[in-house]
């Protein structure tokens, strides 16, 4: 055997197990999911192809229709939010705490990027518990009568995305900071020599420069908020009536609940069309800023 | 000196404030996690006298009765499995693709990447299917191999560039089989990187839900997120309890956090980073 077979034979050994892996669990099922999302299957009985009927009764179903109008109140309640927060930490932290105090307070802020979503709705469901939550209690404390945080159709939704945000904002937060800090010291050297502000140093230099990571931290909140489930299935398990019900909520029902599995399929490839759709556009938003150059 | 001093305005006192109240936002819910955890009471006030940090009734009534402790031993005995399972295969896949020219290899790295945009919430039905068809629900094996995933590959793989050729190259012509070069060249200079992928899949694994919700059935294979989900129904309003039971699943990613803090914030805050 020749030099050049026997390393491509060894490639091919090494590469084996992860991509039998990766084939079964990742690639076939993306095309099963695509075969059983055209018919009617619910396990024990062979599938059975009714063309795009699953599509059809999809976009008529109003548990659909609400979780869809959900998952999208949930981004534009989230991700602006946690965006803007996170933002704002990195850049103080960045400014003016680049000592041990700054990373003390960058390390607890990771905290509840480590806890468990299941760890983080039981305990947020206790806190915001109406009679005697931990929140009420301070909100009384201020002569503000209590809310129903997780019973009541108005603030279901709002609760869980409050969750969210406490949740989420550590882990852009570091990714931002680590942003800030690649940036060259000299260029706000030069700016402050030319009289700059620090309000404009952030808005001329900092911000233009974080636009990839913007991006970034952006589409994977839009993403990550497209798969929620853990967080409103623990606090209100998607009530009261459909008020926190998630698109992921529906495909795990749909599939597990009432066996449909070509009906969840369908739901499920819906869920893979808009994730690929926000992925393309931020490739697009990449490309030009890669042109621009 | 002067220069270096910082000048503290309106503006950046604000923003203390504003930084010391986040930070404080984050860590009290954890807080007020422990001190429940050591009531007795079952209501949501908290009254001095019914704190006792020296009783763990509520710890081992929760362990022993309610079938935690079992939970509590799958999850370990996944999360220890899948850690492994991950980095062999991993490291595997990234030093063939680095280190080796076979065909077709680009193609097969861009599919990799691509496999990366696909959320498990799309797999997850068709994967439950074959599982259940092949009689393999309520098993480790189940709860394990699904943790494998490319991320893991692009993470070493990015790292492989510090292995140099050279070094392979002569343990080659010295005769050493291909197989120790792997295990005892390669392996221990990406140890910075599997540390950080040990973490990441530590945490992905352990605070993985929904799969083990879907995959088992029978209550002896639940793991740790499962068991605490069913706390609350089986429990009510005994906050205590529940908040034991709390205590007890984030014990074990806290304490790994405190101590390889840097690991944790690279190996998770990298995952996002991926394409």
């Amino acid at each position: 055997m020749s030099r050049k077979t026997k390393e491509a034979v060894q490639g091919v050994i090494y590469i084996l197990p992860s991509f039998v892996l990766i084939l079964i669990f990742c690639i076939v099922p993306i095309f099963m999911s695509g075969f059983f999302s055209f018919t009617d299957y619910n396990i024990m009985n062979a599938p059975e192809f009714v063309g795009l009927d699953n599509y059809k009764k999809m976009f008529q179903d109003s548990y659909v229709r609400d979780a869809a109008k959900n998952t999208l109140l949930y981004v534009v309640m989230t991700v602006p939010v946690q965006t803007l927060l996170a933002l704002t930490l990195a850049a103080f932290l960045a400014e003016k705490m680049r000592n041990k105090t700054g990373g003390f307070l960058r390390s607890v802020m990771f905290i509840p990027v480590i806890a468990s979503a299941v760890t983080a709705g039981t305990i947020w469901r206790i806190i915001l518990n109406t009679d005697g939550g931990f929140l009420n209690n301070i909100l009384n404390f201020f002569h503000i009568s209590s809310v129903n945080w997780l019973g009541s159709t108005q603030t279901s939704l709002l609760s869980i995305c409050i969750v969210a945000v406490w949740k989420n904002v550590g882990y852009f937060l570091v990714i931002y900071y680590a942003g800030i800090m690649g940036i060259q010291k000299e260029l706000y050297e030069a700016a402050k020599v030319d009289g700059a502000t620090s309000i404009q140093q952030f808005t001329k230099i900092t911000l233009p420069i974080l636009k990839p990571i913007t991006y970034l931290v952006v589409t994977l909140g839009i993403i990550w908020s497209f798969q929620v489930f853990d967080l409103a299935y623990l606090m209100t398990g998607g009530g009261p009536g459909h008020s926190s019900v998630t698109l992921v909520m529906g495909i795990y029902n749909a599939a597990f609940k009432q066996y449909k599995m070509g009906y969840a399929c369908a739901m499920a490839m819906f869920l893979l069309i808009m994730i690929i759709i926000i992925n393309v556009i931020e490739d697009l938003f990449f490309k030009e800023k890669r042109e621009a150059k | 000196m002067n220069e270096k001093k910082q000048k503290w305005t309106v503006f950046s006192i604000l923003g203390l404030l504003l930084l010391i109240l986040f930070a404080a936002i984050c860590i009290a819910p954890f807080i007020y996690m422990a001190i429940m955890s050591f009531t007795k009471s079952t209501t949501l006030m908290l009254h001095m006298k019914d704190i006792n940090f020296t009783d763990f009734t509520n710890f081992q009534y929760v362990l022993g009765k309610s079938g935690f402790i079992r939970a509590l031993i799958n999850s370990i005995i996944v999360v220890f499995c899948s850690c492994l399972f991950n980095c062999i295969i991993a490291s595997m896949a990234a030093y063939g693709f680095t280190k080796k020219k076979f065909p077709g290899r680009e193609v097969i790295f861009r599919i990799y990447l691509l496999t990366l945009m696909i959320p498990g919430q799309v797999t997850m039905i068709p994967v439950f299917i074959m599982m259940n068809k092949a009689g393999l629900t309520n098993t480790y094996f189940a709860l394990i191999v699904i943790i494998l995933n490319a991320f893991g590959v692009f993470l070493i793989r990015q790292f492989m560039d510090s292995v140099p050729d050279e070094l392979l190259e002569a343990a080659k012509v010295d005769g050493c089989p291909e197989y120790r070069i792997f295990i005892q060249i390669v392996i221990p200079l990406i140890k910075p990187v599997l540390i950080s992928l040990v973490v990441f899949t530590f945490v992905t694994s352990w605070n993985d839900f929904l799969w083990p919700l879907v995959s088992t059935s029978d209550s002896s294979m639940y793991t740790l997120t499962v068991a605490l989900s069913l706390l609350k129904t089986q429990y009510q309003t005994n906050y205590g309890l529940i908040m034991a039971g709390a205590t007890v699943s984030f014990l074990f990613p806290f304490v790994m956090y405190v101590f390889l803090q840097k690991q944790f914030v690279e190996g998770i805050a990298l995952s996002g980073i991926k394409g």
